[in-house]
């Protein structure tokens, strides 16, 4: 299967928030309640298109738990795309947001695109963070945002995808210096857009996890 | 920003104090400059301690004692650590061990963080800890000097107290633009560490990069053929890794069993180094493994792309050598004949050799996991037993209901209680919900997780709750199937494994540490290729060790491996052995596919459920008598899951030398 880009997308936030229920959703379209918690890292992988290119995502999704962060910090290399997860029912997980930006802004790279997402919206009548406070947020630190749902798959999708396009543009506008590979393989992607939407996987491969 | 946390250093009157000696130290370091002559041009000493020791073992008699040494080079500071030559109770002191232990001026900027230790028994020690998450041997100061040291450093670069923790002591952390900029202007050695925090590539990036694009566009301008030659050739082309191979055999002493002819004759075929077998796997897709199906296609490329360096020890013909068929498990006739009349396990040793290469029938498992885990004394008698059942059933009832107790209105102003519950009780519903045992609503072994696990974190509150921790517990709940006698066997083994879970990760750093030792003494090609690309903080493995490969193989299969590593007969650090076993086997993969650390983290997490552990476990056991006490003395005193010895830290005394 061939792709024009590869993005590297990171998860994180919180223990608990929905990241690895968020990732499941996207890949396999199902909400697994009982899903193991994540230890270290796993991955997922999914095809996107964008402007007609197809673009590999290829999703790291993280522990949660404190004690993990000086591990996790070593995942955030070479990712182009973060998504950083609060649950609206718990406070508290909205107020570690700005720990975990912290984090990402000197761990990750700065051009990195970061999609906060207020997670569990189908619990409204259990909402503990308004919209306007997660929006709030979201403006005074540059981020895109999204209330979703793993369970309904509310916005998941366009989570995502808003993120992919985010980037994509990005690309566009030159950002990043794509003229030269290595540059590009630099920031988190990989693959030059060919004629017919890039080089062979394993090459596009190679440079996406290239870190 | 700066000014700040210059004041939090100073806030500190121990901390004031050092400054003073700091300055003296200064005085003092123009003598000792004279006095060693193997300073580099332009080098200067700025600190000098000696009787600054390492303990490789528990053993008194085997402690390293060495000079250790600061030196300013320009605007860098390094450090240095050298043991002494032959003396006193190092006379044994090999120049393998001195080559081991050695610290060759290590730049500052390399330096990620400085832990003190301050026991109230026994001496200061501090554990350095690299940017790459390295970190070396504890370092005791026999003479005293940890605050001067850290006050020394503190005039050349950038140290600040963490905010965390009081006791470690951040180098070059930097977060302030401005601060950065500044500091790069004064620490021109600095740029690398700014540039490995802010993600910016390092420096050997390029060159992989370079590496990459050419075999990628192997397939589309021509230049695959040159590759291919290239793996064609390989077996014609002198082998550095031959010589390299020989030497490393005479580091086992298993020049004897291998004759110099039969040694090359073996490092010059190449070996299939498990690759069948992740081959298969490609062809064996899970949905969820994806990204790995879009790559199938290379594959079968692969092997001839890059040319790999030997193994040193020729593996299979060890394992053949080394490594004991493995044998059925203890069943419950041979089980009773362990026993006196009175219920004593006479022979421990014949009994852990026994699990060691069979492990225990399933049903046997409920009797046998209290003594391999320490609950229970080989030596006690039948009657003993039943009495500390008893008392211990009442202690857990005791400790449960201290939380139990706590009424949601006191709950209330109990933060701490509130939070721990809470991760308690969103982690067992995480945990093993796909094994029937812990399936469906509301299942109460669910419940008794639970409350284990928060029984757990009163008995043991430092130590608290951590994830990892309900891995650990599920199987011998599942095993032992009683509350109590599951929370007390727990206990036993979070004795030995308590420090995987501490929030500095310090237990965690030893063992990868330990590792990165291991794999450099037993396969010296692939820790060179580790070195390379910048994976030797070997986090690769993190969810390996943490949790003792318990999403490394199904249930069955991990309880297996757990009680023959927990007879810890051949070492105590089987597990580590085991780490290096794996490796071995897909090195051929790793480094033929050019593996980066992303690649080679998402490899190493998929190959969760192909690891074949019959195999891989006399592997382990042929690398073990392979390395022999090289292999041990790899391995940093109290690491995980040796006991703490003394006062239960990490990195405790021992009581015969505090006098």
């Amino acid at each position: 299967m061939s792709y024009a880009y590869l993005f590297k997308y990171i998860i994180i936030g919180d223990t608990g928030v929905g990241k690895s229920c968020l990732l499941l959703q996207f890949t396999d379209k199902r909400f697994q309640p009982v899903h193991d918690l994540t230890i270290g890292v796993e991955f997922g992988a999914r095809m996107v298109t964008i402007d007609s290119k197809p673009i590999k995502l290829q999703i790291w999704d993280t522990a949660g738990q404190e004690s993990f962060r000086s591990i996790t910090r070593s995942y955030y290399r070479g990712a182009a795309g973060a998504l950083l997860v609060y649950d609206i029912t718990r406070r508290e997980t909205f107020n570690h947001l700005a720990s975990w930006l912290e984090d990402a802004r000197q761990h990750a790279n700065a051009n990195m695109t970061i999609m906060l997402i207020g997670n569990k919206c189908d619990l409204a009548h259990r909402r503990a963070v308004s919209t306007e406070e997660g929006e709030q947020f979201a403006k005074e630190n540059g981020l895109i945002f999204m209330e979703a749902s793993a369970k309904t798959a509310q916005n998941v999708e366009e989570a995502f995808i808003s993120t992919a396009s985010t980037i994509y543009k990005k690309i566009q506008d030159g950002v990043f210096d794509v003229s030269n590979e290595s540059y590009g393989i630099k920031v988190g992607y990989g693959g030059i857009p060919g004629p017919s939407g890039g080089r062979d996987a394993s090459a596009s491969q190679g440079g996406g996890c290239c870190s | 920003m700066q000014e700040a946390e210059l004041h939090d250093l100073a806030d500190d009157a121990d901390y004031a104090a050092s400054q003073q000696q700091g300055s003296a130290s200064l005085m003092r370091s123009d003598s000792s400059r004279r006095s060693s002559g193997s300073e580099p041009d332009g080098a200067e000493v700025v600190y000098l301690k000696d009787n600054v020791t390492i303990h490789p073992t528990q053993y008194a008699s085997e402690r390293i004692s060495g000079r250790l040494k600061l030196t300013k080079q320009g605007p860098s500071l390094f450090m240095t650590w050298i043991p002494y030559k032959g003396q006193g109770s190092n006379a044994k002191l090999s120049e393998r061990d001195r080559n081991l232990y050695t610290i060759r001026a290590v730049p500052f900027t390399e330096v990620r963080s400085i832990r003190r230790h301050t026991p109230t028994i026994g001496w200061q020690y501090i554990i350095v800890v690299l940017s790459s998450g390295l970190a070396f041997p504890p370092l005791y100061f026999y003479n005293g000097g940890v605050r001067e040291f850290l006050a020394t450093i503190k005039l050349h670069v950038y140290l600040v107290r963490s905010a965390e923790d009081a006791n470690v002591f951040l180098v070059n952390d930097i977060q302030d633009r401005l601060q950065r900029t500044l500091s790069s202007l004064e620490l021109p050695g600095a740029v690398g560490v700014a540039s490995g925090l802010s993600s910016s590539l390092p420096v050997g990036e390029s060159l992989s990069i370079a590496n990459q694009e050419r075999t990628d566009g192997g397939s589309f301008d021509g230049s695959a053929s040159h590759v291919q030659n290239n793996g064609r050739q390989r077996q014609k082309v002198q082998d550095p890794a031959r010589d390299l191979s020989i030497q490393v055999l005479e580091k086992f002493s298993l020049v004897t069993r291998f004759a110099r002819e039969t040694t090359s004759q073996i490092f010059g075929e190449s070996h299939s180094d498990g690759y069948g077998a992740s081959e298969r796997r490609a062809h064996n897709q899970t949905p969820h493994n994806y990204s790995s199906s879009g790559i199938s296609n290379d594959v079968e490329k692969v092997p001839d792309e890059v040319p790999v360096a030997s193994d040193p020890l020729e593996f299979e013909k060890l394992t053949l050598e080394l490594g004991k068929p493995r044998q059925a498990p203890l069943m419950s006739n041979e089980w009773s004949t362990f026993f006196d009349s009175e219920g004593r396990i006479t022979d421990s040793e014949a009994l852990r050799k026994r699990i060691f290469y069979g492990g225990v029938d399933y049903m046997l498992r409920k009797e046998v996991w209290p003594f391999l885990l320490g609950y229970h004394p080989f030596d006690s008698t039948y009657a003993e037993r039943e009495y500390l059942v008893s008392v211990k059933k009442t202690e857990y009832e005791t400790i449960k209901n201290q939380w139990q107790s706590i009424s949601s209105d006191q709950a209330k102003r109990f933060t701490k209680f509130r939070e721990r519950k809470g991760l308690v009780e969103k982690d067992v519903v995480r945990t093993d919900r796909s094994f029937s045992f812990y399936d469906g609503d509301d299942n109460p072994n669910v419940n008794l997780l639970r409350d284990i696990l928060l029984t757990y974190s009163f008995y043991n509150f430092d130590l608290g709750y951590c994830q990892g921790m309900s891995d650990l517990l599920s199987p011998i709940l599942f095993v032992m199937k009683n509350e109590s006698e599951s929370f007390w066997c727990f206990v036993a083994l979070m004795e030995r494994l308590g420090p995987n879970f501490n929030r500095d990760q310090n237990g965690m750093h030893t063992q990868l540490f330990a590792l990165s030792k291991l794999v450099e003494l037993l396969d010296s090609p692939l820790h060179n290729y580790f070195k390379q690309n910048d994976c030797l903080n070997y986090f690769f493995c993190f969810r390996w060790v943490l949790i003792q490969f318990k999403r490394e193989f199904e249930f069955e299969r991990t309880m297996r491996l757990w009680e023959v590593m927990w007879t810890r007969y051949m070492s105590e650090h089987l597990h580590l052995y085991f780490c290096v076993a794996i490796l071995k086997r897909y090195r051929r993969k790793i480094m033929g596919e050019q593996m980066d650390f992303d690649t080679l983290l998402k490899f190493i997490n998929e190959l969760s459920g192909q690891i074949d552990l019959d195999a891989t476990l006399r592997d382990a056991e042929a690398l073990c008598v392979c390395a022999g006490e090289n292999g041990e003395a790899c391995i940093p005193p109290g690491t995980p899951p040796s006991l703490p010895i003394g006062d239960g830290s990490l990195y405790p005394q021992q009581d015969d030398d505090i006098l």
